[in-house]
C-alpha cells in the first residue's frame, strides 16, 4: 500500500472539508476566465458560510457555534489537501478572534451567518515601493497592496500599528480596489483610499495590539495546518505519478535517485507535522497562545514547503510546469503560504530578539 | 502502578547534578573524547545507585522502568552533560544475551557488564561487508569444543580498550546470505587477535582494524544456534530504535554553539558574521524542535504498544544532519582562527594548546552521524519502499 497521509484532525469535518476542497478544484481547474474563476469562488463561499464554517469560532450568544480550535482546524485540515482557494484561516479564526476582542456583537453575528465579507488588514500589510502606506488620522489616507480577501467584500477591517481596530464599508467615499488572484488561486486586494472620513462609531476598539498579535499568531497556525494537509496530499500525488510515469522502459518509481528525493520530502514533510501537531496541542491546551511554538512552525513550512513544492515540480517533469496537474496546484498554495501572517524573516527576527 | 513521570524527573535531575563528578561532565562539556577511563567510574556511580541497567529488567539487575521512564532518564543525563551510557555491553549485547543467552552466559556476562568491570566492543563491519553486512567473510569452522576463527573486522570502536568482541561470524554458505552466519563471544586477548588503530579524520581514535588469525573460541561462547546469527543481529539493532528519540544531546550542543557564536565573534567587525550563523542556528533548532516533537510521538507509540512506522528512519535521519549542520555553524565560527592549527608538527595528534580544538575535531568527527546505525542512503531505502510499497 503506498503511503496515505493521516489528517492531524481528522473526522466527519475534515472529510466534509475535503470533499468540499476538491470539488472546488475540479470546478476551478476547468475555468481558464480569471472572472469566471471569481464568480466560482464566490458560489463555494456562499457554500462555506451556508454550512457555518464562518460562525465555527463564534461564541454561541453572538450567534456563532462556540466551537475551539481544533474544530476549525478540521476544517483547514481538510480544505488543505484539496488548496481550497478562500481565506480560511483568516475568516474563520483570526477575524472573529479581532471582532470577538472589540466586542462586536452584531458584525460577529452577521460574519457567522455569511453576511458580512470582511477583508482583513493587518497593521504591516504590504505596500508598493514609494507608495504612502496606509495612514489613520481622523482620516484614513494611502494604501495597501495584496490582501487576501473573501469574493465581493463588503466591509474592510484595519488593525492599526497603534492598535486600534476600524470597520468600513468597502463602498464608503473614498475606498477604491483592485482585485487579483494570487499564485494560489486566492483572491487579493490592493486597496487605496484618499480622505476616507472614520466616524468615532467605526473606531471599534483601541489598545488591542496585543489581540491583534495573538491573532495573527492564531492565523500562522492555521496556514500551517493547511499546509501540512497539501504537503502530505503532495507527496501522495508524486508517488502516483512516480509509479504510473514510465520513462526509459520502468516506471519513474523504480529509480533509486527518485525514490530518495521522495523520501526527503517525506522527512520534511513529517519534521513539519511534528512541529505543528505539536503548536496545536499547546495552543489548545494552554491559557496563552505558544507563539514561540507557532513561529517556530510557521519558520519551519517556509523551509520544508518549498522544498516539498519544488520537488513535485522537478519530479513531474514538464508537467511540473503546468496548472493542468493538482499537486502542482497544491504546491502553489504551499509557496504562497510563506508570505500569510509573518514570513520566515518576520517569524526569524522575532525568534532571535526573543532569544539576545 | 501509576508512576508520577514529573517526580521521576526531579529525582533523576538531583542524581546528575549531584552524583555524576565534575571532571567528567566537564568532558562532555568542553567535546572531548569519551574513553572508558570516563565511562567506567560513571557506570560505576549508576551501578552502585542501581540504574546501572535503565533499559534491562529486574531480574537482570535492571531499572525496570517502562520506556517513557528510560527516555526522560536519556534525556535527563543529556541535558545535565553526564555521559551517555556505553552502549556495546548495555543496550546491544547485554539485551540479546538477556533474550537468547543460556543460564551459565548469563551468569558469566551480564554482571561484568552491569558493573561496568568488562567493556565490549562489536565485531560486524568488515572490508567488503559495510550497509551490506550479511557479505561478511569472516569465517569460523568447528574443531572438537572450539570454533577456529578466521578473518578480519573493521570500524570497530573501542576495541583497543574493550574486553570482549561479540562477532558476527560465517558458520556455512547458504544460499541466502543471511543464513549460515553465528554470533560468537570472543574475548580480545585471546592468542591470534591482532588490533590496529585507523586513523580518522578527526583525529580522535576511535576505531580499528581486528584481524582474527586461527582464533579458538570455545562453543560455550555462542549465542543461540549455529547458523542463526543474523536473527540475533537484527534484534539487537530493532531495540536501538528509540534511540533517535532523544533529541536532548543536539539540543545541547546547539545551545554550547550558540554561546561559542556569541563570544568568538564579538563587536561591529563580525556582526554580519554573527547574525548569518545566529539565523543558521535558529534554523537548525526549528528542525530539532520538529524532531522533538516526534520523539515524543515514538515514546508514546512505544508506550502504547503502537507500532513506530517509518519514525526511526525520519528521526535518524533529520537529527543526523541536524546535528552536522550545528557542527558547520561552530566550524565556521571558529575556522579561520582553528582549522589551520590542527596538528602539531611533532606528530603527537591535535593541537591541544590551540583553545577549542575540540570544535574542529568535532566538526569533522560528526560526519560519522549520517553513515553510522544504518546510513541516510540506507534509511531512505527504507523509507521509499514503505511509501511507494514496494
Amino acid at each position: 500500500m503506498p503511503f496515505t497521509a493521516s489528517p492531524l484532525v481528522g473526522g466527519d469535518a475534515y472529510e466534509m472539508a475535503q470533499r468540499l476542497a476538491l470539488e472546488a478544484d475540479a470546478e476551478l481547474s476547468a475555468l481558464s476566465e480569471a472572472g469566471e474563476q471569481a464568480a466560482c469562488l464566490r458560489r463555494h463561499w456562499d457554500a462555506i458560510a451556508g454550512l457555518g464554517w464562518m460562525a465555527t469560532m463564534v461564541a454561541e450568544d453572538a450567534g456563532g457555534a462556540g466551537g475551539d480550535l481544533s474544530d476549525v482546524a478540521a476544517l483547514a485540515c481538510g480544505a488543505g489537501r484539496g488548496g481550497l482557494p478562500l481565506p480560511i484561516a483568516t475568516a474563520c479564526v483570526v477575524t472573529p478572534a479581532l471582532l470577538a476582542a472589540a466586542s462586536a456583537r452584531d458584525m460577529l453575528a452577521q460574519v457567522a451567518e455569511g453576511s458580512a465579507r470582511i477583508c482583513l488588514i493587518l497593521p504591516d500589510a504590504a505596500q508598493d515601493p514609494g507608495a504612502a502606506g496606509l495612514r489613520f488620522d481622523r482620516t484614513l489616507e494611502g494604501g495597501v497592496v495584496g490582501v487576501e480577501t473573501p469574493p465581493d467584500p463588503t466591509h474592510l477591517l484595519l488593525a492599526t500599528a497603534a492598535g486600534e481596530l476600524l470597520l468600513l464599508p468597502v463602498d464608503s467615499s473614498g475606498i477604491t480596489q483592485n482585485l487579483s488572484l494570487r499564485i494560489d488561486g486566492r483572491l487579493a486586494a490592493d486597496w487605496h483610499c484618499a480622505g476616507v472620513a472614520v466616524a468615532p462609531d467605526q473606531v471599534l476598539a483601541r489598545g488591542i495590539a496585543d489581540h491583534v498579535a495573538r491573532a495573527r499568531d492564531l492565523g500562522a497556525l492555521l496556514t500551517c495546518i493547511e499546509g501540512v494537509s497539501a504537503m502530505g496530499a503532495i507527496i501522495e500525488q508524486t508517488i502516483a505519478f512516480l509509479s504510473d510515469r514510465v520513462q526509459f522502459n520502468a516506471p519513474l518509481a523504480s529509480y533509486q535517485a527518485l525514490r530518495h528525493r521522495v523520501a526527503e520530502m517525506y522527512v520534511e514533510y513529517e519534521n513539519l507535522r511534528g512541529l505543528v501537531a505539536h503548536a496545536l496541542r499547546e495552543a489548545a491546551a494552554a491559557d496563552a497562545l505558544p507563539w514561540r511554538d507557532i513561529a517556530f512552525a510557521k519558520l519551519r513550512l517556509g523551509e520544508a514547503g518549498r522544498l516539498v513544492a519544488h520537488e513535485t515540480i522537478q519530479m513531474h517533469g514538464g508537467m511540473g510546469l503546468t496548472e493542468g496537474v493538482a499537486a502542482i496546484r497544491l504546491a502553489r498554495r504551499v509557496m504562497m503560504a510563506e508570505f500569510e501572517f509573518g514570513d520566515r524573516s518576520f517569524q526569524a527576527s522575532r525568534l532571535l530578539a526573543q532569544a539576545a | 502502578m501509576e508512576v508520577d513521570y514529573a517526580a521521576f524527573r526531579r529525582e533523576v535531575t538531583e542524581f546528575a547534578r549531584t552524583r555524576c563528578p565534575p571532571e567528567i561532565r566537564a568532558v562532555v562539556a568542553t567535546y572531548r573524547k569519551l574513553s572508558r577511563k570516563i565511562w567506567q567510574p560513571w557506570q560505576q556511580i549508576l551501578h552502585a545507585h542501581g540504574w546501572g541497567a535503565p533499559s534491562w529488567p529486574k531480574r537482570f539487575g535492571g531499572t525496570g522502568w517502562d520506556p517513557q521512564q528510560r527516555h526522560i532518564f536519556d534525556e535527563v543525563m543529556a541535558e545535565n552533560d553526564c555521559p551517555p551510557q556505553y552502549h556495546h555491553g548495555l543496550r546491544h549485547i547485554g539485551p540479546v544475551i538477556i533474550e537468547f543467552g543460556t543460564p551459565e552466559q548469563q551468569a558469566r556476562f551480564l554482571p561484568g557488564i552491569l558493573s561496568g568491570e568488562d567493556w565490549w566492543c562489536q565485531g560486524y563491519s568488515e572490508p567488503g561487508a559495510g550497509s551490506d553486512l550479511a557479505s561478511l567473510r569472516t569465517a569460523a569452522r568447528r574443531e572438537g569444543d572450539d570454533y577456529i576463527v578466521d578473518g578480519q573486522k573493521t570500524w570497530t570502536s573501542h576495541a583497543h580498550e574493550s574486553d570482549w568482541m561479540y562477532t558476527l561470524v560465517r558458520t556455512a554458505k547458504e544460499a541466502k546470505k543471511q543464513q549460515g552466519i553465528t554470533m560468537l563471544l570472543i574475548p580480545l586477548d585471546s592468542p591470534g587477535i591482532t588490533i590496529r588503530p585507523i586513523r580518522t579524520i578527526d583525529g580522535w581514535h576511535h576505531v580499528n582494524e581486528v584481524f582474527l588469525d586461527k582464533v579458538r573460541v570455545p562453543v560455550a561462547n555462542r549465542i543461540g544456534e549455529e547458523g542463526e546469527g543474523w536473527t540475533y543481529g537484527k534484534f539487537l539493532l530493532e531495540r536501538e530504535r528509540l534511540g533517535g528519540a532523544n533529541v536532548a544531546p543536539a539540543l545541547k550542543n546547539l545551545e554550547r554553539t550558540r554561546e561559542l557564536v556569541a563570544q568568538e565573534l564579538t563587536g561591529e567587525t563580525h556582526r554580519a558574521k554573527r547574525a548569518a550563523l545566529e539565523l543558521r542556528l535558529l534554523l537548525a533548532e526549528a528542525e530539532l524542535r520538529g524532531a522533538l516533537a516526534l520523539g515524543k510521538e515514538a515514546v508514546a507509540a512505544v508506550m502504547e504498544g503502537r507500532p513506530l512506522g517509518l519514525l526511526p528512519s525520519v528521526l535518524k535521519l533529520s537529527t543526523s544532519v541536524t546535528h552536522q549542520h550545528v557542527a558547520e555553524v561552530a566550524m565556521d565560527a571558529v575556522g579561520e582562527r582553528l582549522a589551520p592549527r590542527f596538528r602539531r608538527i611533532d606528530g603527537s595528534g591535535p593541537n591541544a594548546e590551540a583553545p577549542g580544538i575540540e570544535w574542529v575535531q568535532n566538526y569533522m568527527y560528526m560526519r560519522v552521524r549520517t553513515i553510522y546505525g544504518g546510513s541516510s542512503e540506507v534509511q531512505k531505502n527504507v523509507i521509499a519502499k514503505q511509501l511507494f510499497g514496494s
